[in-house]
This record gives C-alpha cells, sequence and structure tokens, in this order.
C-alpha cells in the first residue's frame, strides 16, 4: 500500500523515540523517514533537559509493492447523519499528509530503439548481463530523463519486475551498488563516463518526491523554531536533492555533516540583519 | 555467485585470462574466493574499496535470495 502514515514520539534520546515510534508503526527501520523535531539536550543540572522528538513517515516501502489499483470512487455518498464530528486532531494530520495519489511515474513512455544512443545501448546491455547473473527475471526500459540544470539528461535504465525490493535495499544501498558497477563496466566499454543511471520500479522518483516535501517541511520547522534541523543519514544522491530543493530559499542555507554512512543534511536558518 | 563475480572481474581487469573464481562452502556460510592479476588489484578493489564493496553487496543479494550467507574475498 502507499499510503503514508506518520507518528510523533518523544524519548530521552533519538534512537529511543525512533524505536518507540517504529514499535507504534508496525514497521521496519528502513521504511520510515525519520525526522528530527527537536534534538535531545541534557540542560544544566537536569534544567532544562529537553526530550527527543522525532516524527517517523512510513514513505519509502522497502520492498516494492505493486502499485495500488486506482481507488474506486466512493461506493455511495456518506449518509449525511452518521458522519461523526470531526477531531481537532485530523486536522493537522490532514495538512502534513505525505500521500499523493501515486502518479503515472511508472508509465513513461519508454525511448523507441531508433533513439538510443551508445551509452543507452551499452548500459542496457550490460545491466541485462549483471541481472542475468543475478538470477533476477526482470525487463529493462530505457528512457531519457529530466535533465537538471546545465547537465546533459542521462538515460534511466528501469529495472521492472516482481519483487524487486532486493534491488533496491536499505537505504538504496543495493541500487547505488549496481549503478555504480554497471556504470564502471559500460564506461570501460565506451572508454569514457556512461551518462546512465538505474532505477527500480521508480524508487529513486518517488524517493526525490518524499524528499523534497520533506527538505521544504523542514526548513520551515527550522526557520520558525530559529534553530538548526538535522535529517536523517541519507546516501549523497538523497542529500544532494534536499540541497537542491533548498538551494535558492531565501531564509534557510544547507550543509552536510558528519562521516559515511552517517552524513546527513542540517537546515540552517539564515540570520537575518 | 560465481558467474557474476567473474563476469563483473573479467569486465573491468586488464588481463582477464588470469581471473579466477572459487566457490567454497563451509557449514552454512559460502566463500568466493576471487584472484586476478596482481596488476588489475586496483581495479577490482577501487579507490576506498568501492569496487569490492559493490561487489559484495550484489553477491549478497544473490546468496540471500538462495537462502545463503556469503564472503567474497581476493586475493
Amino acid at each position: 500500500m502507499s499510503e503514508t502514515r506518520s507518528v510523533e514520539t518523544t524519548a530521552a534520546d533519538i534512537e529511543a523515540a525512533i524505536e518507540i515510534g517504529l514499535e507504534q508503526l508496525g514497521v521496519s527501520r528502513e521504511s520510515v523517514i525519520v525526522e528530527i523535531l527537536e534534538e535531545p539536550s541534557r540542560g544544566i543540572l537536569g534544567l532544562g533537559a529537553r526530550q527527543a522528538r522525532i516524527r517517523l513517515t512510513t514513505a519509502a516501502p522497502p520492498r516494492y509493492q505493486t502499485p495500488p489499483a486506482p481507488e474506486p470512487p466512493p461506493a455511495e455518498p456518506e449518509p449525511v447523519a452518521a458522519k461523526p464530528a470531526p477531531r481537532p486532531a485530523a486536522r493537522r494530520a490532514v495538512a502534513e499528509r505525505v500521500a499523493e495519489p501515486e502518479e503515472d511515474e511508472m508509465r513513461v513512455e519508454p525511448s523507441p530503439e531508433s533513439e538510443l544512443d551508445d551509452d543507452a545501448r551499452v548500459g542496457r546491455a550490460t545491466l541485462q548481463e549483471l541481472l542475468n547473473k543475478m538470477h533476477i527475471d526482470a525487463e529493462i526500459v530505457v528512457f531519457r530523463s529530466e535533465a537538471a540544470p546545465g547537465e546533459q539528461a542521462p538515460w534511466v535504465l528501469q529495472i521492472r519486475g516482481r519483487d524487486l525490493g532486493m534491488l533496491i535495499g536499505r537505504r538504496g544501498e543495493t541500487l547505488a551498488a549496481l549503478q555504480y558497477i554497471t556504470r564502471l563496466i559500460a564506461s570501460r566499454d565506451l572508454e569514457r563516463r556512461a551518462n546512465i543511471v538505474l532505477d527500480v520500479e521508480g524508487y529513486k522518483s518517488r524517493r526525490e518526491k518524499v524528499l523534497r516535501r520533506l527538505a521544504t517541511r523542514m526548513a520551515e520547522q527550522a526557520i520558525q523554531l530559529g534553530r538548526t534541523v538535522s535529517l536523517e543519514p541519507m546516501p549523497p544522491y538523497e542529500r544532494r536533492i534536499v540541497h537542491l530543493t533548498l538551494r535558492d530559499h531565501p531564509d534557510v542555507v544547507t550543509e552536510s555533516v558528519g562521516e559515511g554512512e552517517n552524513r546527513k543534511v542540517t537546515i540552517i536558518p539564515r540570520r537575518r540583519s | 555467485m560465481v558467474e557474476l563475480v567473474e563476469y563483473i572481474a573479467k569486465s573491468l581487469v586488464d588481463d582477464p585470462s588470469q581471473v579466477r573464481v572459487a566457490e567454497t562452502t563451509r557449514g552454512g556460510t559460502t566463500t568466493i574466493e576471487l584472484e586476478v592479476a596482481p596488476e588489475d588489484m586496483g581495479r577490482i578493489i577501487g579507490k576506498n574499496g568501492r569496487v569490492a564493496n559493490a561487489m559484495r553487496v550484489l553477491v549478497r543479494v544473490v546468496a540471500a535470495n538462495e537462502g545463503k550467507r556469503v564472503n567474497l574475498d581476493i586475493i
């Protein structure tokens, strides 16, 4: 199901708050986005100590699931009398809903064979060979992505099939490895850098949307709190999306901190003079 | 898994004829040993071990699908 749910929890530290939230949602760590709403602090001699407050949002299913059938139209108009009074708490939830109808990103038009250049053909052949050797039965659809400003649009090699969640992996680790090896081999064949990216069932485009919304929301929060807000550690590709989303934001700047696996984006409110 | 490692290694080295891949299983763990010409070690390991690590990730996916645990040793 693509429905997103979210929960806010508090605990002495961030990890503990995450644990509680995961339990409440009944999902695993890799299927949620963690937002740190408030960093814990010890305070001085126990005064002013603050608990960690976080929000978990189920947004990136760890395994790809068949997209839900379009919502059937309501069978009948809801009987007005039976309608319960809206709870005040519900209003906030609606405003924050991350769920959006899945758009037809899954139905992108493959580029016609005649338009494919060497990068696309060599990349696809390499990926196909790798998938065969991994005993993974999947289809590869090739299309041109949208170019970021000032860049040549890469080819997207979209892998499609059943149960491909294992090709994505935790935080997209497997997809990143597969893309790295595919590019390396294809670039060696081409004797130049292969302009290709890989995706599995639209995973990256879905992540990108989620991250853009997250970035915008967290920027608002940073401004409101007048404090730096850190996001969950993310791979480079995802951090880049956050940086790009907020690049032209007038009131915040972004910066990555931490090393390796723990590198994360922080959103810093700009000081206004 | 041997096939996969062999394909990747042979595609990346200068001397594919020196690529050897062996698989041994002890207990529940499979070990894949990859051997390449000494001059090709750098290509197989990559900067900061990036190539080797990516190969390990892919091999682990295949192993998981077969219900196995796997180590990839580069010698």
